[in-house]
């Protein structure tokens, strides 16, 4: 059963960003998209909570239409799904037992009482692989980067949400920290059955933790399939996003391979 | 028979005017629009007040931030604005008009104008600027959205405690500003042109009108709702990186700027008369 629509949706900045998106993702599927940059992945990740609203088309969650949603719907749209953003966007005045709790409602809060709050933030954080003790106090600035993503993992899941939006979720990571918030994409998908969507430039992750691939390219979709059907497509466009990752592992296991030489 | 000379001229008038029109459109456009978000951001900030959305917190962070932590500096812009206009008019009216005078035009000049209107300088500065980069610095790397998706509305959390405090600050720091204001200037007088504590204040009391305090204190109210409503509204409309923190700053101080003298040259007319 599709959870989230995409129907025909349009949007221009001065320039054309989105020109007649369809796409249908499925309940418990893990969709990722793809795409060079500027094409428009991220904006169609916002355009699902409307954080942008489309200039035409529509996008619908569950049934309910995003664009013509009023403020009490759009707010139920928004609790049903968690944004992971690129940069994590912690508020940095508020320590990470703040920043997490955000993701619950007031009235979440107010009726779970002040230590099941805390029990809920740690248990989210425990989910991201985090030491909640060790965490929880600090402030985003001393955290690292991959910390930092994960801690706005955290605020996203800590609602129990049945949407995952993840916006470029290892961009900016080494790659030991890209695989490991690749497992953790798919843990959460397995262990939550949450509908997930992840725009992202990292083509081999995205062929581990999705069922599908979208290829999205001058504001359309020019390809979607299985990572099989993905990595075998004789698209000339999605060829040459496979060919470059396959250039891009064979050139890091060449520099690896030279690195234990000389060791 | 027009020439071609003639022609060429109507045609290049036709464009300048054309060209003027449709700029001044743009600009007459911009302002509505701008004024328009404003004016929905103020009435969204007290209805969240009055609903009890303002956390106290935020209220209480806000209001020491702008109160107590700019005191310091409105202090020093009172007392040299003081000092100031106290040894000009000490020189005027030397040899001229009786220097008990002087208690009146210092008084009068403080509390009247250079109060309410160099302290919301100071504010301006030190606390608008900041308020447009620090929400224009959440724009743009994605706190605000972040705040949306989240299900919260920013107005709560973001524009109505800085306005509710720019209100309820602003009329304590004008008042603190006079008081210091007048007080340099006495001492100004003495120090200057020999005139007494009590012959200055003989002056002050002379033409005092204790509606001129109230009209003071109206100045500052104003200029508390001015401010960070249009600081609030430039740093969530930031767009582009660092530099276009950087822009709305700039704009937002500009337009602060002009907001705060438009209303101060209006008040005359409408409370003066």
């Amino acid at each position: 059963m599709a959870v989230i629509e995409y129907r025909d949706v349009h949007k221009a900045f001065d320039v054309p960003v989105l020109t007649g998106v369809d796409l249908t993702v499925a309940s418990g599927e893990t969709l990722s998209i793809v795409g060079p940059s500027g094409t428009g992945k991220s904006v169609l990740l916002k355009t699902t909570i409307a954080l942008i609203v489309p200039d035409s088309g529509d996008v619908v969650i569950d049934g309910q239409s995003v664009v013509d949603a009023d403020a009490e719907q759009l707010l139920e749209i928004r609790r049903k799904a968690g944004y992971v953003f690129q940069n994590a966007a912690l508020f940095d005045s508020m320590n990470v037992h703040d920043n997490v709790s955000l993701g619950l409602s007031d009235a979440v809060i107010r009726s779970l009482g002040r230590a099941e709050v805390e029990r809920r933030v740690a248990e989210a954080l425990e989910d991201v692989n985090l030491d909640a003790a060790l965490v929880m106090r600090k402030l985003p600035a001393e955290l690292s980067g991959g910390m930092r993503k994960r801690v706005g993992l955290a605020r996203a899941i800590v609602g129990r949400p049945q949407i995952l939006l993840y916006d470029e979720p290892v961009t900016g990571l080494d790659p030991v920290n890209s695989a490991g918030v690749d497992r953790l994409i798919s843990a959460l998908a397995e262990r939550m059955h949450v509908t997930s969507i992840v725009v992202t430039h990292d083509i081999e992750g995205a062929m581990t933790i999705s069922d599908r691939i979208a290829l999205l390219e001058g504001g359309k979709l020019r390809f979607i399939g299985t990572p099989e059907e993905f990595r075998h497509s004789q698209e000339p466009l999605v060829r040459a996003f496979v060919n470059r990752e396959a250039a891009f592992a064979a050139a890091a296991a060449r520099s690896e391979a030279g690195h234990e030489g000389m060791a | 028979m027009p020439t071609l000379d003639e022609r060429v001229g109507d045609v290049l008038h036709a464009v300048h005017l054309d060209g003027l029109l449709r700029a001044t459109g743009r600009v007459g456009d911009s302002v509505f629009s701008h004024a328009g978000d404003m004016a929905l951001l103020s009435w969204r900030s007290a209805s969240n007040t009055l609903r009890g959305n303002v956390a106290l917190h935020d209220f209480i962070d806000q209001a020491f931030a702008m109160g107590v932590q700019s005191l310091p500096l409105v202090m020093v812009t009172a007392i040299l604005s003081g000092i100031v206009t106290s040894q000009q008019g000490g020189y005027q009216f030397t040899g001229s008009i009786p220097l008990y005078i002087l208690g009146s035009v210092v008084t009068s000049s403080v509390v009247l104008e250079l109060g309410p209107v160099l302290t919301a300088v100071v504010v301006i500065g030190r606390v608008g600027a900041r308020i447009t980069a620090e929400l224009g610095t959440m724009r743009v790397s994605e706190q605000i959205d972040a705040l949306y998706s989240l299900g919260r509305d920013p107005v709560p959390v973001l524009a109505a405690p800085r306005i509710l405090a720019g209100m309820l600050v602003m009329p304590a720091l004008v008042a603190i500003a006079n008081g210091v204001g007048v007080a340099a200037g006495m001492v100004s007088a003495q120090a200057t042109v020999g005139l007494g504590a009590q012959s200055f204040l003989y002056g002050a009391r002379l033409f005092w009108h204790s509606y001129d305090l109230l009209y003071s204190l109206m100045k500052a109210l104003v200029f508390g709702f001015v401010i960070p409503v249009i600081s609030v509204h430039m740093g969530l409309l930031t767009r582009g990186g660092a530099e276009g923190v950087g822009r709305s700053t700039t704009a937002s101080v500009v337009f602060m700027i002009i907001a705060v003298l438009v209303s101060d040259a209006l008040f005359p007319p409408l409370f003066l008369n």
